[in-house]
């Protein structure tokens, strides 16, 4: 998951996720659904918009990850407690146009291969924030098939390799 | 609720003698997208626009028909996030009717008790009401239903009904064709023709959701492939 905001709330959130997860695995013998995380997320998200004496969370989290049994799926959560799946999606600063860059460049589909998916995201990033990346500016994580349907974030090792390979793409 | 200092109600009347809040709430549906229920002879649909604000959202994701027992189901326009509480709360309270009297809940009485937590929240301290208007359809043993119920927890039984964005023009068009002896088929059929009236584009299985509930009292949503062929039929 990556969360994007206000960075208290981020923690917060990251705490609350991490523990929904964990408990549910513990109660059900299997790990969380993301889609369902998702779902718990944004409920949580809602009831902050319908009582008093709490603010919604100036935060919006973006999850990634192999589903058992649907495969690569991403989904974004806003403080409205709004969520849905996508294909591709942007948060935060220079939304929009990320966005816009990702409808124009992003085919539907299985096209995309791990090391294409992941140097287009760092190129869309490079792109509309105006400026060369190194690897010590960003980071990537990755929840593909090819590690094993697991999550981790990229060293700065890979980050570089694909850094460099977008360097010589261009 | 209860943690919070708020013990007064935040929905107050004006000078006029309304509620404003709830006027307001009502403004949120009348922005939400386009649903709408037609009862039949022997069946209710429900249609729905699925307005997705982008092509890169993944249309599969995204379900605005909810079933709460295997006899109901609803839809809703308006705040999307809102409408999942209730349906929570829907679902809850039918399981918590079958424990006891292991029956399925009658549609009326789902209809009541969930109208009657949407008017909680327009009375209690520190919320607010709810962005929705529901339409909720199902078969039981007095035949199929349709209700409406709005975010002031008012709820009447309709024939055929439209919530949303283009409600008054539905309406319209509903009232000039419906019939009282429509059969299920004709009203899926009228159904599409009515989102088709309103409708920004092309109608397609992946830009609206359908469900019905026929005389098998079995509520299910179409797949988007039926929902193709059902357009096939309608052009």
């Amino acid at each position: 998951m990556l969360a994007t905001g206000m960075h208290g709330d981020a923690r917060s959130l990251v705490q609350k996720a991490r523990s929904e997860a964990a408990e549910f695995r513990f109660k059900y013998g299997y790990d969380m659904p993301v889609h369902y995380l998702a779902h718990v997320l944004a409920d949580q998200a809602q009831v902050y918009t319908q009582h008093a004496g709490m603010r919604p969370l100036g935060v919006i989290p973006i999850l990634i990850a192999i589903d058992e049994e649907r495969g690569p799926q991403l989904f974004k959560v806003d403080p409205a407690g709004y969520f849905v799946g996508y294909k591709a999606t942007a948060a935060g600063v220079k939304e929009t146009e990320a966005t816009n860059m990702l409808e124009k460049k992003f085919r539907p589909g299985p096209q995309y291969s791990r090391k294409e998916v992941i140097e287009l995201a760092i190129s869309v990033l490079q792109h509309v924030l105006g400026e060369d990346l190194k690897a010590s500016d960003i980071e990537v994580g990755v929840a593909s098939a090819a590690d094993g349907g697991r999550f981790k974030v990229l060293s700065s090792a890979e980050l570089d390799e694909h850094l460099v390979a977008i360097s010589e793409r261009d | 609720m209860g943690e919070s200092a708020y013990s007064f109600s935040l929905t107050t009347f004006s000078p006029s003698g309304k509620l404003v809040q709830i006027e307001y709430a009502l403004n949120a549906v009348n922005a939400g997208a386009t649903s709408l229920g037609i009862r039949a002879t022997n069946g209710v649909v429900l249609a729905t626009e699925k307005k997705l604000p982008s092509i890169l959202v993944d249309e599969s994701t995204v379900q605005k028909v909810s079933l709460l027992t295997p006899n109901i189901g609803m839809t809703y326009s308006g705040m999307g996030p809102d409408s999942r509480v209730l349906v929570r709360k829907a679902r809850k309270s039918g399981q918590v009717y079958f424990r006891q009297y292991h029956e399925q809940i009658p549609v009326a009485q789902l209809c009541r008790e969930t109208a009657a937590v949407m008017q909680e929240f327009t009375q209690s301290g520190g919320v607010r009401p709810f962005g929705v208007s529901l339409l909720m359809a199902g078969y039981d043993d007095h035949g199929p239903q349709l209700y409406q119920i709005d975010p002031s927890g008012s709820y009447f039984a309709w024939k055929a009904s439209a919530i949303g964005k283009n409600m008054v023009n539905a309406k319209t068009f509903l009232e000039k064709r419906y019939a009282e002896d429509m059969e299920l088929e004709d009203a899926i059929h009228t159904a599409l023709l009515t989102l088709k009236e309103g409708f920004e584009g092309e109608l397609s299985g992946d830009n609206i959701e359908v469900a019905v509930v026929g005389e098998d009292r079995k509520f299910r949503v179409l797949t988007p492939a039926e929902v193709a062929d059902y357009l096939a039929e309608v052009e």
